[in-house]
C-alpha cells in the first residue's frame, strides 16, 4: 500500500492539531489549579490589602500526623499447638496470650501502638507469624514464650552467624533478621536490664528459635518462667502485671534510645 | 512315533514340576498366615570391659541453666563413627540416669551418628528422646548445645551438625528449638561460652 500524501498529510495535520489542543488544555488546567495559591500571596506582597479587610491567612505547612511507633507482639503457639504443658491446667499458649494482652495495654499507655500477631486461640505457623510481622513493619517484634522452669525471664535474639547478609534487594528468608541483628541485640540488653531493675532475674542469650531468623525488623523473644518453683505464678495477675510493666519499660527505653525510629525500621 | 522312554521321562518331570508348585504354594500360604515380628533396631550395648579412653562431654544443668564440661571414660571404639556414637550414647546415659540434672526418659537413645565428610555429622535421635524432652526454649537449647558441643570437641574438623528424629527431619525438638537446618559448630561454641558457669 502506497503512502497517500494527500490523505496521509491531512490525517497527520489533524492529529497534530488535536495534540496541540490537548497540550494547551493540560497547561491551562495546571495553571488553573495553581492560580488560587499564587493569587493569595501575590496581591498581599505586591499590593497590600486595605485595612478593612481581614489579613490574609498565613499559609500553613501541611499537617503530617506522625504515626505512633508500632510494636508487634507475638504470643507463641495457639490453637491445637498448645506449646508446653506447664501443668495439667496451664498451657503455654494461654500464658503467652494473657501476657501479650497486658503488654499491649502497657505499651498503649506509654504512647506506642501495639498489635498482636494472634488475639485468639488460633493456629499460626512460624512462617505466617514472620510474614505478618514483616508486612506491618514494626519498630520491634516481641515473641512471647512461657516455661515451667524457674529462673525468671530469658531474652533471646536470633542465632545467626556473621556474614549472612541478603542477596541484593531480596532478603534471604532464612537469614532475613541479619541486617537488624545489631539493633535486636541492643534491644535485648535494654530489655534485660529493665527486667532486672524490676527485681526479676533475667538473662540474655541467642537461640535457634523461629521465627526470629525470618523477621526483618529488630526482634527478640521473651521466655517467661516462674521466679520460684511454683508454675501457678505464671497465671497470677500480679506476676503477669509486674512482668508486663518491666517489659514495657524496657521496650520504652529501647525505642527512646534509638530515637524511636532512627535506628529501627518503619 | 514317540519313544516310550521319552514319554516316561516327560511324565515324571511334569509330575515333579506340579508337586513342587503345590509345595511352594503351600509354603507361601503358611508364610502369609504366620504373623511376623515387627522390624526392630537392636542397639548393641557398648562393651563394659576392655580398653577405655577419657573424653570430655558437655552436660546440661537445668536448674541454673548451664552447660558444664565433664570428663568421662568410654570404651575405645574401632572406627570414627562408632566412637562418635559411643560418645553420645554415654552422654544420653547421663541424662537418663536417676537424679539427672537434665532428665530424659528412660527410652531416649541415639539411634545412629553419621560422619559425612567434609566436616558434617548427622545425629539421629529416637522418638522417645524428643517425647521425653522438657518443652521450653532454654531446656531444648541446652540439649542441642550439649550434643553438638560434645561431638565437636571429640571429632576433629567438624563444622556443622544436622539432627534427625527416627531418620526423618523434624521442625522443632519439643516445640521450640529449630531442627530444620544445620547447626554451625562455631555458633554453638559461642553459645556454650554464654551457657558456661560464669
Amino acid at each position: 500500500m502506497r503512502w497517500n500524501k494527500k490523505n496521509g498529510g491531512g490525517w497527520v495535520s489533524r492529529c497534530g492539531l488535536a495534540g496541540a489542543v490537548l497540550l494547551f488544555g493540560a497547561i491551562g488546567l495546571i495553571r488553573a489549579q495553581t492560580t488560587p495559591a499564587t493569587s493569595t500571596t501575590t496581591p498581599s506582597s505586591a499590593n497590600p490589602a486595605p485595612s478593612t479587610q481581614p489579613p490574609p491567612a498565613q499559609p500553613q505547612p501541611p499537617s503530617i500526623a506522625t504515626p505512633k511507633p508500632l510494636v508487634m507482639i507475638d504470643p507463641a503457639h495457639g490453637g491445637s499447638e498448645s506449646g508446653a504443658v506447664l501443668n495439667p491446667l496451664i498451657l503455654e499458649k494461654d500464658v503467652t496470650l494473657a501476657l501479650a494482652r497486658r503488654l499491649r495495654l502497657d505499651l498503649g499507655t506509654r504512647g506506642f501502638t501495639a498489635e498482636l500477631v494472634r488475639d485468639s486461640d488460633v493456629n499460626l505457623s512460624t512462617d505466617d507469624r514472620a510474614a505478618k510481622a514483616n508486612a506491618a513493619h514494626p519498630v520491634l517484634y516481641v515473641c512471647l514464650h512461657a516455661t515451667s522452669e524457674t529462673g525468671g525471664l530469658r531474652v533471646y535474639t536470633a542465632m545467626l552467624g556473621e556474614g549472612k547478609d541478603g542477596h541484593g534487594p531480596f532478603a534471604d528468608w532464612e537469614t532475613a533478621q541479619f541486617p537488624s541483628l545489631a539493633a535486636s541485640r541492643a534491644a535485648q540488653q535494654e530489655i534485660t536490664t529493665a527486667i532486672q531493675k524490676s527485681g526479676i532475674s533475667a538473662r540474655a542469650l541467642p537461640a535457634p528459635l523461629r521465627p526470629l531468623n525470618n523477621v526483618i525488623s529488630p526482634a527478640v523473644a521473651i521466655e517467661l518462667g516462674p521466679s520460684k518453683a511454683d508454675v501457678s505464678q505464671l497465671v497470677s495477675a500480679d506476676y503477669l502485671q509486674t512482668v508486663s510493666a518491666a517489659l514495657a519499660n524496657g521496650i520504652t527505653q529501647v525505642l527512646s534510645a534509638s530515637g524511636t525510629t532512627s535506628g529501627m525500621s518503619r | 512315533m514317540i519313544p516310550r522312554q521319552f514319554l516316561i521321562t516327560t511324565t515324571i518331570l511334569f509330575a515333579l514340576t506340579l508337586g513342587m508348585s503345590v509345595y511352594v504354594w503351600q509354603l507361601r500360604r503358611h508364610e502369609i498366615a504366620t504373623p511376623r515380628p515387627p522390624n526392630r533396631v537392636e542397639h548393641v550395648a557398648p562393651p563394659t570391659s576392655g580398653p577405655m579412653e577419657q573424653v570430655t562431654v558437655y552436660v546440661a544443668y537445668d536448674d541454673p541453666g548451664e552447660l558444664r564440661a565433664q570428663s568421662i571414660s568410654i570404651p575405645i571404639a574401632s572406627g570414627r563413627q562408632q566412637r562418635a556414637e559411643g560418645l553420645l550414647q554415654a552422654l544420653v546415659g547421663i541424662y537418663t540416669a536417676k537424679g539427672s540434672t537434665h532428665p530424659l526418659t528412660a527410652g531416649a537413645e541415639i539411634r545412629q551418628v553419621f560422619l559425612v565428610d567434609p566436616g558434617m555429622a548427622v545425629i539421629d535421635l529416637n522418638s522417645a528422646f524428643v517425647d521425653g524432652q522438657v518443652s521450653g526454649v532454654l531446656a531444648e537449647e541446652l540439649t542441642i548445645a550439649s550434643l553438638v558441643q560434645t561431638l565437636a570437641t571429640n571429632v576433629p574438623a567438624l563444622t556443622r551438625v544436622k539432627i534427625l528424629v527416627d531418620g526423618k527431619e523434624r521442625e522443632t525438638l519439643a516445640g521450640h528449638v529449630d531442627l530444620s537446618g544445620f547447626y554451625d559448630v562455631q555458633q554453638i561454641a559461642e553459645l556454650v561460652k554464654q551457657l558456661s558457669p560464669q
